[in-house]
């Protein structure tokens, strides 16, 4: 608890993510410098910047995929360190959503989204259904609930792989590169999920290079390259007035096409 | 696209099959000649065979002045059947391990049907079959008089130790599997090291250290029954070559399904349980099936230690003066006993295989 107050002058009910001095390390590639952030709940952050700068690597040691060996990282209250039950109940209340789904192939969809809260909620089989249909219906999955992942498109796969994490109903959701294995004409169905999901105030953390996306919902934008946060700010400003040489090469880059 | 396939397919097939034969075995005029010699040999072989086995062959019971004339002798099959089938096992109370034999293979049977694949079917199946299947061949309840494992003989002798050693060497196979993935190096050394060990080693040595060679050097009071230690050393083996496939399963998971299981909280035991075993059996199905029945084959081995399963039973049967000739009509009847339970493995294990390639082009 006094960790989470010392992180932040803020109160810690009010601070989602908290990441203080974290650096990581591939053997001897130094692939995050130095990272500083705080998400505030309710925050919309878009994450952007180069292939290979960091970004997955940056969200995953948010619910600990990767683990970090400087700084600190403090997710809803709840320091990440070795201890595997803090690790458990930080994961318990972060939703994340991969570049691939990761479905479970061997299960059908409704399965899919009952798996974790009846195993790690332990709620009820009849109230899990419940709240996977709630969230099914709610990214327009209809009538697909006993097909398996295998017998639907890419865009209806990944709108469910955001219904089974929103089945824990999470405090916070990453998302890594979402759309990125998507074809075109599926990519709106995917962000227009995420959109509603953020005009309902979830705290969202988001690896994506949709900058029409970013500019529509995020409250701020973060600019990474070469395992560090270089520039960050609301989107009016980050889109229309780059402070940073790079900024404005990435940005040109991605908005030119 | 489908019924592009569905319409050539037949086609090809039916055009491919003759073509098919007509090239590779009348090509051209020696291969033609060597087709036709090899035909023919197999043709009178196989009315060699015919004639002895069935035309000729002598059936009667307990009749061996009968036999002789060229004809196989299959009395002594009618006369000393429950002597092969039962061996030394109480002559009243052979219904019992009949029964026993027939509740064994209900079980397999129903562990096949793919409604039941699941943990708790198999240990629903297994757990009341497998003590039905104890009791009464041991007896000692329910009035059942008590008969020692050391009469148990035949081939509910082959199938105790062959369904202790599957039921036994799955669950072991599955934690040496997973222990050679473990964070701990200790663990993945040792483990690598025994798997490599015991298959390098053939299993007659194997059987051999198990059932005579590690009782002189343990106390008497360690020592237990011959079937037992048997039943250890074949489980070690089969648990040691099916944990690499049951490995290579675990490797064909995509990292991403353990990532995407470990991201929504669950832990190692969960993941395992839920998401990555349950995969990585799947994919293996047809290989582990493989390994079932190559076990099966291999519980001949127990003869050479001196227990008194099928093989040996089989052996006893003609080993009295007026059966000695018959040897032969003896291990045919028992070729063919092996033969049905292998090859009706191996057949539902290729159907499971074409039915997996169905549901994964899905
Ligand atoms: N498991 C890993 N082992 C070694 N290097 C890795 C690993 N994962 C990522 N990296 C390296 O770390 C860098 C950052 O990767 P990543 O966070 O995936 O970048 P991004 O998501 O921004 O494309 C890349 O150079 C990548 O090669
Ligand atoms: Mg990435």
């Amino acid at each position: 608890m006094e960790t989470t107050l010392s992180a932040s002058n803020e109160a810690p009910s009010v601070i989602a993510i908290t990441m203080r001095g974290v650096n990581k390390w591939y053997g001897s590639y130094h692939a995050l410098r130095d990272i500083n952030l705080s998400v505030r709940h309710g925050e919309r952050i878009v994450l952007c910047g180069p292939s290979g700068s960091g970004k997955s690597t940056l969200i995953r040691c948010i619910n600990r995929l990767e683990e970090h060996q400087e700084g600190d990282i403090v997710v809803d209250g709840i320091e990440i360190t070795d201890n595997t039950r803090n690790i458990d109940s930080v994961r318990s209340e972060v939703g994340m959503v991969f570049q691939n789904f990761n479905l479970f192939p061997h299960l059908t969809i409704l399965e899919n989204c009952v798996l974790a809260p009846t195993l790690v909620r332990r709620v009820t089989r009849k109230e899990a259904e419940e709240t996977a249909l709630h969230f099914l219906e709610k990214v327009r999955i209809p009538e697909q609930a006993h097909k398996f992942p295998g017998q639907l498109s890419g865009g209806q796969q990944q709108r469910v792989a955001i219904a089974r994490a929103l089945c824990m109903q999470p405090r916070i959701m990453l998302f890594d590169e979402p759309t990125s294995a998507l074809d075109p004409e599926m990519i709106k169905e995917v962000l227009d999920t995420m959109i509603e999901l953020a005009n309902e105030g979830t705290t969202m953390v988001c690896v994506t290079h949709e900058m029409g996306f970013a500019q529509a919902v995020a409250d701020r934008v973060i600019f990474m390259d070469r395992g560090e946060i270089v520039e960050e700010g609301p989107p009016k400003t980050f889109f229309n007035n780059p402070q940073s040489e790079r900024t404005r090469s990435f940005l040109g880059k991605i908005l030119g096409h | 696209m489908t019924v592009i396939t569905s319409q050539i397919r037949p086609n090809a097939k039916a055009g491919g099959a003759r073509e098919w034969l007509r090239k590779s075995f009348f090509g051209n005029w020696f291969d033609a000649c060597l087709s036709i010699v090899l035909l023919f040999i197999s043709l009178k072989l196989g009315w060699s065979f015919l004639q002895w086995a069935l035309l000729n062959a002598v059936w009667t019971p307990n009749a061996p002045e009968l036999c002789g004339a060229g004809g196989a002798c299959w009395s002594v099959i009618s006369t000393r059947w429950r002597l092969i089938f039962f061996g030394l096992y109480p002559a009243d109370e052979q219904w019992r391990a009949a029964l026993a034999c027939l509740i064994i293979v209900a079980a397999v049977v129903m562990t096949c049907i793919p409604r039941f694949f699941t943990l708790k079917g198999i240990l629903m199946i297994w757990g009341v079959s497998f003590p039905s299947f104890l009791l009464l061949m041991g007896g000692g309840y329910f009035g059942l008089s008590p008969v020692p494992t050391e009469r148990w003989s035949g081939l509910p002798l082959t199938l105790y130790i062959y369904a202790s050693t599957i039921l036994l060497g799955m669950p072991s196979a599955i934690l040496i599997a997973l222990g050679r993935r473990s964070p701990y190096p200790a663990i993945r050394i040792i483990l690598g090291l025994v798997v490599d060990l015991v298959r390098s080693l053939p299993l007659l040595t194997i059987l051999f250290s198990f059932s005579l060679v590690i009782p002189l050097f343990l106390p008497a009071q360690l020592t237990f029954d011959k079937v037992y230690r048997v039943i250890i050393g074949f489980t070690l083996f089969f648990a040691c070559y099916q944990s690499e496939v049951i490995r290579g399963g675990l490797q064909s998971v995509a990292s991403g399904q353990e990532e995407a299981a470990r991201a929504l909280g669950l832990n190692y035991f969960q993941r395992m349980g839920h998401v990555v075993l349950p995969q990585a059996l799947r994919n293996t199905m047809p290989m582990t099936i493989n390994q079932f029945v190559v076990t099966f084959k291999d519980t001949s081995f127990i003869v050479v230690v001196g227990l008194f399963e099928l093989l040996a039973a089989a052996k006893s049967a003609y080993g009295v003066p007026e059966w000695s000739a018959y040897s032969k009509e003896v291990y045919v009847f028992i070729a063919l006993i092996y033969f049905v339970f292998s090859y009706s493995m191996s057949k539902y294990g290729k159907y499971l295989e074409l039915k997996m390639k169905a549901s994964s082009a899905r």
